[in-house]
């Protein structure tokens, strides 16, 4: 089943310099299952701290944060890994993907958590990283790919284990506007033919354009919420 | 577990992975070696006889005493033998850089004396019956190619020939020990011929007996006999004093100072000089990797397994070291067994010894990755995927 994602009264306040910054403040917010969110605002408004706190990246403070059946809040570290391990998949700005490891390699890592023989495993990645239209960089390392092959090999391990969840932190960040617009499109093809939810973190009002709705937050509080569905009549960018 | 990151982080630094498996080798091979000293010397006094005494000079080692002296002591009640043994210190005169121990020995009473000695080629008889005959050992004969039949030329430092040529040995036969306290690199010679060679003017050097050996008969008590002949000669001309075998091997050794404490020393330092570069390593391997561990973190992999990737791989690197020193000493512990024999015969590895090696290379393997490892554990999730790699 497709998650939901409630945040209730969640704040979230950082401590530097003996200073302390509140970036969520009592942010509630439902969103969704099976939906592609953008999630925008200016930078400290709390984007990324929303992104890891529905990743089981972070605690909140105070307030609570469920995804599908699992109140976060109630997780210690270790419950939390093990939840984020079946649940949820995770693209990164700069791909984070392992240099000593071929592409296979670092599509099956998160699979190494499963109940999966060596062959389960190998064959998960390599249809991973198929979906992604990658069948032919396999065993190439990160340092042979370009940067958009680097993302699709991320994206290929955040669906690896099939989570519910998928969480991008400025995917596009570190692309040219062809290779992320087709990053977008692989993005937008996982949520829409997968029924994948898709929380997505950006600065880009095009990439935003490949969102169902877009999640516009304030200094911790929520802004507003575009519908480009209503907006596009057919939902996003297509 | 990923063990194939843990394989792949390895061989990522394939430099800098080389240099400390090469530091942890020659650590692990120089402990094992300075252990196969310590022990080599353990084992050699430890097999000393029991029903042997040596008398020496109470002043020094160094200094001779009188040859009357074996005459004196021969009525004292439980001495069976006694074998005069005087130090020649020459040298090969083909290999004039080379050290081999030659004594002057009464051949009468040596072999009974040293049951531990057996003859494996030629005639200990033909021996006997030369003036000019020596016996030596298997490793020594093999070392210079000697032959029973054969005559050797050794140049004398402290006992030299008057006609300025070398003195001439013969060798009679070839034997071998079966104790560690008695090497095979040695070379036995008539004591006598020594002596006439002085007493004629055909030879110059220091008159005398080094040390005598007493060969105790069965059931008597050494303490006993001990008082007797240090008693004897309280008054001089020369004082003595009498100890066991072990104690004058265990002094002998002794005279190169506090050896096996001074070995430890060493081996101290040096393990400590590798853990630090095994650690510096690691430390350093983990700050590299602070963006990876924060990757398998977010993937779901748990503090545990970030800390066990460390450890793991500062015990991988240290153990491969470890291996390879073993393997090192191994290949090189017979030539270091022909280069030590004179000094430690018992020189040798035993499984003692190839346990402390790679004991201490997994210790040192452990300790260096439990800081990084630590320090894995700890990172939180956001902060390690933050750092800029």
């Amino acid at each position: 089943m497709a998650a939901e994602i409630d945040i209730r009264s969640v704040t979230k306040t950082y401590h530097r310099g003996g200073e302390a910054l509140r970036v969520l403040d009592e942010l509630d917010l439902q969103m969704e299952g099976a939906t592609f969110y953008a999630l925008m605002g200016p930078s400290g408004s709390g984007k990324t701290t929303l992104l890891n706190l529905v990743g089981g990246l972070d605690h909140a403070d105070s307030g609570q944060v469920v995804v599908g059946d699992t109140d976060l809040t109630d997780l210690d570290g270790s419950g939390l890994a093990r939840w984020r391990a079946e649940h949820v998949g995770f693209v990164f700005q700069g791909f984070n993907l392992l240099p000593v490891l071929s592409a296979r390699e670092n599509v099956e890592l998160p699979l190494l958590l499963a109940p999966l023989s060596r062959q389960q495993r190998r064959e998960q990645a390599e249809r991973a990283l198929e979906l992604v239209g990658l069948a032919d960089r396999m065993d190439h390392k990160p340092r042979e790919l370009s940067g958009g092959q680097e993302q699709r090999v991320a994206i290929a391990r955040a669906i690896a284990s099939d989570p519910q969840v998928i969480l991008a932190d400025e995917p596009t960040g570190d692309l040219d506007r062809t290779t992320a617009d087709a990053v977008l499109d692989l993005l937008q093809r996982l949520n829409r033919e997968l029924h994948k939810t898709i929380l997505m973190v950006t600065h880009d009002p095009q990439a935003a354009g490949y969102a169902d709705k877009v999640i516009h937050l304030d200094k911790g509080k929520l802004g507003r919420i575009d519908d480009n569905r209503k907006a596009t009549g057919t939902g996003g960018r297509s | 577990m990923p063990w194939r990151l843990l394989f792949r982080n390895v061989l990522g630094h394939p430099v800098r992975s080389l240099l400390t498996i090469g530091s942890v080798a020659v650590a692990v091979f120089l402990i094992c070696m300075l252990h196969a000293v310590t022990s080599g010397l353990t084992r050699t006094l430890s097999a000393a006889a029991s029903n042997r005494l040596v008398v020496q000079s109470a002043v020094s080692l160094f200094v001779d005493l009188p040859l009357s002296y074996q005459q004196k002591m021969a009525p004292v009640p439980g001495i069976e033998a006694i074998c005069k043994w005087q130090w020649f210190g020459g040298r090969y005169e083909q290999d004039k850089g080379g050290f081999f121990a030659q004594f002057g020995i009464d051949p009468e009473t040596f072999l009974p004396s040293y049951p531990e000695i057996t003859i494996a080629e030629g005639s200990y008889d033909e021996f006997a019956k030369n003036r000019s005959a020596c016996v030596v050992g298997e490793a020594l004969a093999r070392k210079y190619d000697w032959q029973v039949g054969q005559t050797v030329p050794i140049l004398g430092t402290i006992f030299t020939r008057n006609d300025g040529r070398p003195w001439e040995f013969t060798v009679a036969g070839l034997y071998k020990s079966s104790s560690a306290s008695i090497d095979e690199q040695t070379m036995y010679f008539h004591y006598d011929y020594l002596r006439e060679s002085l007493e004629t003017g055909g030879a110059s050097g220091p008159q005398g007996v080094g040390v005598y050996v007493l060969r105790l008969a069965p059931g008597t008590d050494p303490l006993g006999v001990q008082q007797a002949v240090d008693g004897m000669f309280e008054n001089g001309p020369q004082r003595v004093q009498t100890t066991t075998e072990a104690e004058f091997n265990r002094q002998f050794v002794s005279m190169l100072g506090d050896v096996p404490t001074l070995l430890q020393m060493v081996g101290g330092a040096v393990l400590f000089a590798i853990f630090f570069a095994v650690l510096n390593t690691m430390i350093m391997a983990g700050r590299e990797r602070t963006r990876d561990l924060g990757v398998l973190k977010a993937l779901g992999f748990t503090n545990g397994v970030s800390a066990a990737l460390l450890v793991a791989e500062s015990l991988l690197v240290c153990s491969l070291g470890a291996g390879l020193g073993v393997l090192l000493g191994l290949v090189l512990e017979k030539p270091f067994q022909v280069a030590t024999a004179a000094f430690i015969p018992g020189f040798g590895f035993d499984t003692n010894t190839l346990l402390l090696g790679a004991g201490i290379a997994v210790a040192i393997g452990l300790l260096s990755g439990l800081v990084p490892g630590w320090r894995a554990a700890k990172l939180t999730t956001v902060g390690a995927l933050r750092e800029v790699g």
